[in-house]
């Protein structure tokens, strides 16, 4: 690094230390501009490849999930013959939505017809759009399906950690409490530290003075450079009219020590990262109109309830075997095939690849992955709590997330997220019948929301590793995985081509499913233009 | 492999009833709800368990499954322990049927290894 070769005596310079820590900002500029020229962090492609002059080339697409009807959508478009066959009755993959009537068996399970007030409904599989999934928000205003806000912060929600240690643990918190008192706290003494000459060998005094600023700033401090809370936290008695309870009381905060030792602090960072934003978006009604959206375009290809039993190609073309919803037996063929089969179902399907591409398939993991959405007889949150919308955090590894929903606002009764939990926890949840998972969320929202049990009127659950035809959540690489057996499933085998989440660093997003289709019907159509 | 059990029973290295007992509940609690309550799995989905060769063979392959996880089975390494993953393991060995021999929480420990696995952590929120 430039700064460095400005050394003295004291290692760094006062000025390249400084310096030095922006090399981070340096970092970042370069990843700006590598954003621009579309190699950036962000999902990176916004619209889909233009293709054209398909010319009635025939492709069979594995799938109606979000990766299989962008693929249909886009082929057709552009003059390509396109079947898709969807093993199951309605089209959307995991893009799927319980209300009223929606019905589900678990593998080993009891089958749960859901049964929700009308109105009322839970996104089982993906429930929030990031504002920088360019292909999925693409495709929501092709087909003006409406959106609105989901909210993914909420500083008036509770933070609900057992595991901490102090007079903090095992009680409900407000999220904006503990983001003001630690990072007052943590102000604090940092600010305090640079003026008792903490960074004075490290710093100009024009420097520190400007970090002192910026503390006083961000930690709410007073002259004396100490936390004493902030309005912003919330009140004991809220301002109001005239004498009383006029000006209100404002919270004390709570002793630093307590918030740091309570390990609440953990969840302040959850929704800065590049997965997770304050405000996310959700379609209104349901995450499956963009299921709906899409098979308005390209219902009319979709076979549905067909499920495919083997794949054989040669350099001609390729034959796919499947049995229909009456039990009938046929074959199909095409030019080439769009397989967006989630690995964990396609590693023991009967499909003639290479031995190294069949390798590739059992590569990766998928994850085990558990929601459960509560109707409630009345929004309790809002009413009695004024949480609207945002999410509980909880570190029972068996609930992680309730949220709280970003829809219905003030209306009669709400369908709560009450837990969302992976791996061996959501193992553990899914061998339980519909009615003790029900229990379970009942027994811990009961802690945080006195009331919560007795107001669960119906559930529905979905424990995705134990579902037909998904078999997992999402796909989940190692760095061996990424590194070996994911290029070769990015290249076409013979003429399969692999597309959906498992095949993008955007796993487990609907984003995944459509940008890996984008690329892969991209590479298709050059292969047929070439030819 | 009678001999090899025997010589293990005389040394007190079986499971205790106790362990299986645990071993049991340990299943039902983690394993159960992909390769069910009886071990029989779902064909097409999830293995069965009862009559598994890779069950009733060299516990390093089992191992190796339970640590790290393959296909659609998720990685235990960072959720069992070793005891744990023995109890277990020892557990289905002499289920349904089977007839291998228990498994000691040394042999896992011996064969953990730390992949990192995207999304593993203990994260609070995911997608």
């Amino acid at each position: 690094m430039e700064s460095q070769k400005s050394t003295d005596g004291l290692g760094l310079s006062r000025r390249s230390f400084l310096e030095g820590l922006g090399g981070f900002g340096g970092s970042s500029l370069l990843m700006a501009g590598m954003s621009a020229l579309g190699f950036g962090i962000a999902s990176a492609q916004a619209a889909p490849p233009t293709l054209t002059g398909g010319g009635g080339k025939k492709v069979v697409i594995l799938g109606a999930g979000v990766a299989g009807m962008t693929s249909a959508y886009e082929l057709s478009k552009a003059g390509y013959d396109v079947t898709i066959l969807e093993a199951r009755s309605f089209a959307g993959g995991r893009c799927q939505t319980a209300r009223k009537g929606f019905t589900s068996t678990e593998l080993g399970g009891e089958t749960q017809v859901c049964d929700f007030d009308d109105g009322l409904y839970i996104n089982h599989g993906p429930w929030r759009i990031p504002y920088h999934h360019h292909s999925t928000l693409h495709y929501t205003k092709e087909f003006n399906i409406p959106l609105e806000v989901f909210v993914n912060d909420n500083d008036a929600s509770y933070v609900m950690f057992d595991k901490g240690k102090g007079p903090m643990a095992g009680k409900p918190v407000r999220k904006g409490e503990v983001a003001a008192d630690i990072r007052g706290g943590a102000a604090e003494i940092l600010a305090k530290s640079i003026k008792q000459g903490a960074l004075d060998q490290q710093m100009t005094a024009a420097d520190r003075d400007h970090l002192i600023a910026y503390l006083v700033k961000e930690g709410y401090l007073n002259n004396d450079l100490a936390y004493k809370g902030t309005d912003g936290r919330g009140f004991d008695i809220w301002p109001g009219a005239g004498v009383n309870p006029g000006p209100g009381v404002v919270k004390p905060p709570r002793p630093f020590v307590d918030v740091l030792n309570s390990d609440t602090w953990k969840t302040l960072g959850s929704v800065t990262n590049y997965e997770q934003q304050r405000t996310m978006f959700q379609p209104v009604g349901g995450m499956d109109r963009i299921a709906k959206g899409f098979e308005a375009q390209v219902g009319k290809y979709i076979r549905y309830s067909t499920q495919v039993k083997s794949f054989r190609q040669n350099d001609k073309g390729v034959e796919i075997a499947y049995v229909d919803g009456d039990g009938k037996s046929g074959t199909i063929k095409a030019d080439y095939c769009i397989c967006t089969i989630p690995l964990s179902v396609l590693r023991q399907m009967d499909i003639q690849v290479s031995p190294k591409f069949k390798a590739a398939i059992g590569e990766v993991s998928y994850a085990l992955v558990g929601k459960i959405g509560l109707q409630m007889k009345r929004r309790f949150w809002e009413e009695d709590h004024s949480i609207y919308g945002g999410h509980v955090y909880f570190d029972d590894p068996e609930i992680l997330t309730m949220s709280l929903p970003s829809t219905g606002w003030q209306s009669k009764k709400g369908v709560i997220l009450g837990y969302y939990q992976f791996g061996s926890q959501a193992a553990k949840v899914s061998a339980l019948s519909p009615g003790e998972r029900q229990a379970l969320a009942g027994r811990a929202g009961e802690r945080v929301f006195p009331g919560y049990a007795d107001s669960i009127e119906k559930s529905f659950s979905a424990a995705w590793h134990r579902i037909d035809h998904n078999l997992g959540g999402w796909a989940q690489w190692t760095d061996d995985g990424r590194a070996n057996a994911y290029p070769t499933l990015c290249e076409p085998d013979g003429r399969l081509y692999l597309a959906g989440e498992h095949l993008s660093y955007i796993t487990g997003w609907q984003a995944g499913g459509i940008e890996s289709a984008w690329q892969q019907i991209g590479k298709l159509h050059a292969r047929v233009h070439a030819a | 492999m009678r001999s090899v059990v025997l010589s293990l029973v005389a040394l007190g290295l079986m499971a205790s009833p106790a362990l299986a007992l645990d071993g049991q509940r340990g299943f039902l609690e983690n394993c159960s709800a992909c390769h069910q309550k009886d071990g029989r799995g779902v064909p097409g989905a999830f293995p069965a368990l009862a009559g598994s060769k890779v069950v009733r063979g060299d516990p390093k392959e089992p191992l190796g499954r339970i640590l790290n996880g393959r296909g659609g089975m998720p990685a235990f390494e960072g959720e069992l322990s070793d005891p744990e993953i023995a109890s277990i393991l020892t557990y289905v060995r002499g289920a349904w049927g089977n007839k291998a021999g228990p498994i000691l929480a040394e042999q896992v420990a011996g064969q953990r290894k730390t992949a990192r696995r995207e999304n593993a952590k203990a994260s609070l929120q995911a997608h």
